[in-house]
């Protein structure tokens, strides 16, 4: 155990942190924000549409949104027919703002995605035009059924925020957030996303079926037409964009940051898993934490927030012990584990 | 407790896994495991001195430990397979057994030979008689060194065995208990402070030894090196421990009651006496409970004393009876004594009744000098020299027997008309006097007797001698000062200490008469006992009963005088009763006792009344009594505020802490922001006061919803929502009229506390913590029920559990599985 690494990893963290606009906690919030009276109103009004549509889960939806205004994208897997694109769909009506949706094939190209150089005769020139990567919210459907290029030119996106076709490159709008969705990789047809792909999305959640009184109302209420038809949005992208400026403001303690650091250390050493988490994953578990503080009320962030969103944030990130996963270990019940024996430190004398 | 930082060998890159320490180098680990443990068995071994006279045993012993713990490290400096370093010790140790003992007669020096191996048996047989009939501290001659040193050397080895090869450090302190067990067991002040702490010391150098050298890494823990703050603190506690047990025992005072009291040994055969009533004889005298009850009725007009067996033969370490199986005749319903009286001299014949409903020896007590003896079951055997009966197949348990005796009526005059020197028939065994006499005795006795005419005056000079104000009686001096039991050595102890019981006394006296040219010999038995106040009829005839246990244990000299035969003197202050013949001549106006009704000689005797001055004979009533009490009273008041004060020591220490806190919370005390925090810190101690348990991997939140769930604080049902408040804002709880006040002030004790914790900084200062922690504590109490109610504010389990609160920040090892 080297001492040295756990500094730079923390002042790494606090680096990265501070580059997104936190660094100066406390300070009064940027222009753009908006009071944090507001953004409840207004992430009040969001979920409440999605739960008209979705029924019987709150939780995914709140996960959805914490991954919008912590700016990262989502991840939806599961068995067909349970909703997930219709949550993407909903999500993305919900703010009034552009939305592109990409079905993903097999024989998809890169170009689909990004976007082609073509050429103007009339103006004699190579003119851009954009793919369906261009959009605030980009639903990308069925993404591991696309060969591995084409997935990884959406990546690249997801990334960089920036498309690059014939070395010119072009931004993509804010906010930024790609909702795919994939079928578990047993399915047929299907090419699973390596690991460092996989890395890119913020938090992955898993539907999971209705219970019995949802399913029972949504047989009732869907049946004519779909529930999508009558949402309306109850944001546009500018007030998403001061949601985002806020939950960037969110204070964010020492305290919390070395337990963050100290979880994805327990996870890299523990027996049960061949790969922990990355600090991209540490990353982003601390900004998802932060935009789960923020949609609690709190202005700043509890160890709470980030076990919380241990789960969806690591859980498709690490890789378990191919032992362990024989006698019956699974991400998820690892990172319990981990959680469970990591000690959260709760030091008085500090401040 | 693993010393930090020291480890040879340089990193260890992940080498913690089991697989991966055995290509590593094992470096001084063994080597240093080794001498921890030699400290140990060796600290521990301090304790035999006292068992062993001398010191002479620590050189062989501690080269035998030396040699086998050494063998043993080198073989796993070797990495020989562990199944083999045990069975490598014990073949050391046998080598190094032979060549301390056998050199002369095995091969090379060290390999046992067929005669090694004949000359082994007899010295074990030596040895074994030595142990059984022997009182400690035994002289060390070489069967018993031979013992010794095996003993330790196979204790060395279980030690080893546990501590390395089964990786049970701990346990391997059984090693140290089988070695401190002889001396606790014979040893009157037990193990002492020396072996104690020897052995305290050494186990814990072994404990942290072994967490730093595990041999397959099953006890290290991952990478994680102790700060060495946790090492000085533990050797600071170790010592503490350890200090506190040697001074305590000898500041409170000692048990002088009870069924164990100090001073008393614990024998193998219980209330029984053994072949050697001797050895067991001071012991009886300090055992409170007396034990072995024998009652007798008798028609004697004076105290009757009650002999089972003599001592004659004064030569060897310790003395034992001689059974004399080559002289003794059966059936002793008619023994032809005859006591060579001279026949003019009249006899005096008692009829004694003795009933021993719970004494069993085989030596059967019978008042002098018995002629017949009726009414006994099982077969017995008589010695026409000394007169006494012993078993063949049974013992006294049980028996209720009638013995007819026949005494000379002897007088001060009679005695003084003697000056025949002994028959030569006479045996010469009872004249005696070993090589090794130590010369103080010849001395002693030549000094006193030098001028006196006749064999009798020699006899009352040496009685009046010891009867002096010079020597006190006490059970105790003799096993504070080591001389306790019986032999040459110990006689010249007590003539140059001048403080002992009957046995000093009485061996004293016999072996001075030796000197003296007087046949002496030491009777064994009872003093005179007392009545019981019932009345037993014997032949018609209502006789007196007596009753005499452990208390009454007594021994004697009996002096050969030529024409009368065996006559019986007292020269231990306080205790029997002298005969008329052998009052002090000197005692004006007191004259010749009547013995007939007083069977309390302490108050009756002007000559013992100065030696003893008041005390009935009894335990612990020695010379010097009154500064003994003093001082443990006085001991004892002091152990008493102590223990008031380590009583209420944690209370009052829990009480500072927490008004500290509660100042430092008050709105204006300067805490801030982080009174918060305090306040929380308040708020777990004082779950964990009345019975929470405390999880590390608990936030506040988390801690605050079990804790409202758990029967320290369950929370009314209307607020059964305590685990829900792990979701829903902080800051819009606000102290509600809530009936769960409990859960209120813990909601409010916990917003107060994340925002401290892990809120921007603030230097506001939440209001109401301090209302809010009394509601806790109040809640807590009345749920609790009245044990609980006590510990918390006696003992509060926080001020134990504190370093679980200060737990590392970074990540301990998960737990590891075995593969």
């Amino acid at each position: 155990m080297e001492p040295h690494d756990s500094t730079v990893l923390k002042a790494g963290l606090q680096a990265a942190v501070g580059s997104t606009g936190v660094g100066s906690a406390g300070a009064p919030a940027t222009a753009s924000s908006m009071t944090r009276e507001r953004l409840g109103q207004l992430s009040g009004r969001i979920l409440d549409s999605i739960n008209t549509v979705i029924d019987g889960k709150a939780d995914a939806a709140r996960l959805a949104l914490t991954v919008l205004l912590a700016q990262g994208h989502l991840l939806v897997e599961d068995v067909p027919g349970v909703g997930k694109t219709m949550l993407a769909k909903t999500l993305a009506r919900t703010i009034e703002c552009s939305v592109s949706r990409i079905q993903f094939t097999p024989d998809l190209l890169p170009s689909d995605v990004t976007g082609v150089s073509m050429y103007n005769q009339a103006t004699g020139s190579f003119q851009f035009r954009p793919g369906a990567v261009f959009a605030n919210i980009v639903i990308g459907d069925e993404i591991n059924r696309a060969s591995a290029k084409t997935q990884s030119a959406l990546l690249e996106c997801m990334e960089e925020h920036q498309v690059t076709v014939d070395g010119s490159t072009h931004h993509l709008g804010e906010p930024f957030m790609v909702v795919a969705t994939q079928n578990p990789i047993e399915m047929e047809g299907t090419y699973p996303l390596p690991e460092a792909q996989r890395d890119r999305f913020m938090a992955r959640i898993s539907m999971g079926y209705p219970d019995a009184a949802a399913e029972l109302a949504m047989l009732s209420t869907h049946q004519s037409t779909s529930p999508l038809e009558a949402v309306v949005p109850v944001a546009t992208a500018a007030e998403v964009a001061a949601m985002i400026a806020t939950v960037q403001s969110t204070y964010v303690s020492s305290a919390v940051k070395e337990y963050t650091v100290a979880l994805g250390r327990a996870t890299r050493e523990s027996r049960h898993l061949r790969l922990g988490a990355s600090p991209r994953a540490l990353l982003s578990l601390l900004r998802a934490a932060k935009a789960h503080a923020t949609l609690q009320g709190r202005d700043f962030v509890l160890p709470d927030d980030v076990r919380t969103l241990v789960g969806p944030v690591l859980g498709h990130r690490i890789i378990v012990d191919r032992r362990a996963a024989a006698a019956g270990a699974t991400a998820a019940s690892v990172l319990a584990e981990v959680v469970a024996s990591l000690p959260v430190a709760p030091d008085a004398g500090r401040r | 407790m693993s010393p930090a930082g020291s480890r040879p060998g340089g990193s260890r890159p992940g080498g913690s896994r089991p697989g991966g320490f055995r290509s590593a180098g094992l470096g001084a680990a063994p080597w240093a495991l080794a001498a921890a443990m030699f400290t140990a068995i060796m600290g521990a071994a301090l304790s035999i001195n006292g068992v062993l006279l001398g010191w002479g045993w620590l050189a062989n012993a501690g080269a035998t430990v030396a040699v086998v713990l050494a063998s043993m490290a080198a073989g796993r400096s070797l990495r020989l397979p562990a199944v083999l370093v045990p069975v490598l010790g014990l073949v050391v140790l046998g080598l190094s057994l032979v060549f301390q003992f056998f050199a002369d007669t095995a091969y090379l020096g060290i390999i046992p030979s067929g005669r090694t191996l004949a000359s082994l048996k007899p010295l074990l047989r030596e040895t074994s008689d030595l142990i059984v009939g022997g009182a400690v501290p035994l002289p060390v001659d070489p069967g018993l060194l031979l013992l010794c040193c095996a003993g330790l050397g196979l204790l060395a080895i279980l030690m080893d065995l546990l501590a390395v090869s089964l990786a049970l450090p701990a346990i391997s302190g059984v090693a140290l208990l089988g070695v401190l067990f002889i001396p606790a067991l014979f040893k009157p002040d037990s193990v002492g402070p020396a072996g104690f702490a020897g052995a305290a010391a050494g186990y814990l150098l072994v404990l942290g030894c072994c967490q730093w050298y595990a041999p397959h890494g099953v006890l290290r823990a991952a990478g994680s090196a102790a700060p060495a703050s946790q090492l000085r603190r533990a050797v600071g506690l170790g010592a503490a421990a350890v200090a506190a047990l040697l001074i305590v025992p000898a500041v409170i005072p000692g048990f002088s009651s009870g069924l164990f009291p100090q001073g008393a040994k614990l024998s193998a055969w219980g209330t029984v006496s053994g072949l050697n009533p001797l050895i067991t004889l001071g012991n009886d005298l300090r055992n409170p409970t007396g034990g072995g009850q024998l009652f007798y009725a008798t028609d004697s007009f004076s105290p009757l004393y009650l002999r089972s067996s003599t001592l004659e033969d004064f030569s060897g370490s310790t003395w034992a009876p001689d059974p004399r199986d080559d002289t003794r005749r059966l059936g002793p319903v008619r023994m032809t004594n005859r006591f060579d009286s001279a026949p003019g001299v009249p006899t005096l014949t008692t009829t004694t009744q003795i009933d021993s409903p719970d004494f069993s020896s085989p030596w059967l007590p019978l008042p002098y000098a018995p002629e017949s003896v009726l009414g006994l079951s099982g077969r017995w055997t008589w010695d026409p020299a000394t007169m006494t009966v012993k078993a063949l197949d049974t013992t006294t348990l049980g028996q209720n027997y009638t013995a007819i005796s026949t005494m000379p009526q002897i007088s001060r005059e009679l005695l003084s008309t003697i000056a025949t020197p002994p028959r030569p028939t006479l045996d010469p065994i009872f004249l005696a006097t070993p090589a090794d006499t130590p010369p103080v005795i010849e001395e002693t006795a030549l000094a006193i007797t030098g001028t006196a005419p006749t064999p009798y005056d020699k006899a009352m000079a040496l009685q009046d001698y010891l009867r002096s104000p010079a020597f006190t009686y006490s059970e105790l001096t003799p096993l504070r000062e080591g001389y306790d039991g019986s032999g040459l050595d110990v006689v010249a102890k007590f003539l140059e200490v001048k403080s002992g019981y009957c046995v000093h006394f009485s061996a004293a006296m016999a072996l001075m008469a030796r000197e003296a040219g007087i046949p002496s010999r030491i009777a064994v038995g009872y003093a005179p006992g007392t009545p019981t106040g019932k009345q037993v009829m014997v032949d018609g005839v209502a006789l007196n009963q007596y009753v005499v246990d452990g208390h009454n244990a007594h021994a004697w000299p009996e002096l050969y005088f030529e024409g009368l035969g065996w006559v019986p003197f007292e020269p231990t202050p306080s205790r029997g009763s002298v005969p008329p013949y052998a009052q002090p001549i000197a005692a004006p106006g007191t004259g010749p006792l009547n013995p007939d009704d007083s069977l309390n000689p302490g108050a009756a005797l002007p000559s013992t009344a100065t030696a003893s001055p008041s005390a009935p004979a009894g335990p612990g009533t020695g010379a010097g009594g009154g500064t003994v009490d003093l001082w443990s009273s006085a001991g004892a008041v002091l152990g008493g505020l102590a223990g008031l004060a380590l009583l209420a020591s944690p209370w009052m220490w829990r009480r500072t802490i927490r008004r500290r806190r509660l100042a430092a919370i008050r709105p204006g005390a300067g805490a801030g922001g982080s009174a918060g925090a305090l306040a929380w810190r308040e708020l777990v101690d004082t779950a964990v006061d009345y019975g929470f348990r405390i999880d590390p991997s608990d936030t506040p939140r988390t801690m605050a919803a079990r804790l409202l769930a758990s029967p320290v604080l369950a929370a009314a049902s209307g607020s059964a929502g305590g685990g829900s408040s792990s979701h829903g804002g902080a800051g819009s709880r606000a102290p509600a009229e809530s009936p769960a006040t409990a859960a209120t002030a813990v909601a409010t004790l916990l917003a107060a506390c994340e925002s401290a914790q892990y809120g921007p900084p603030s230097e506001d200062a939440p209001a109401g913590l301090e209302p809010a922690l009394a509601a806790v504590r109040a809640g807590c109490a009345r749920r609790a029920s009245l044990p609980v109610r006590l510990r918390a504010a006696l003992l509060p389990p926080s001020l134990f559990s504190r370093t679980r609160l200060r737990l590392p920040r970074l990540p301990r090892p998960t737990a590891r599985q075995r593969p």
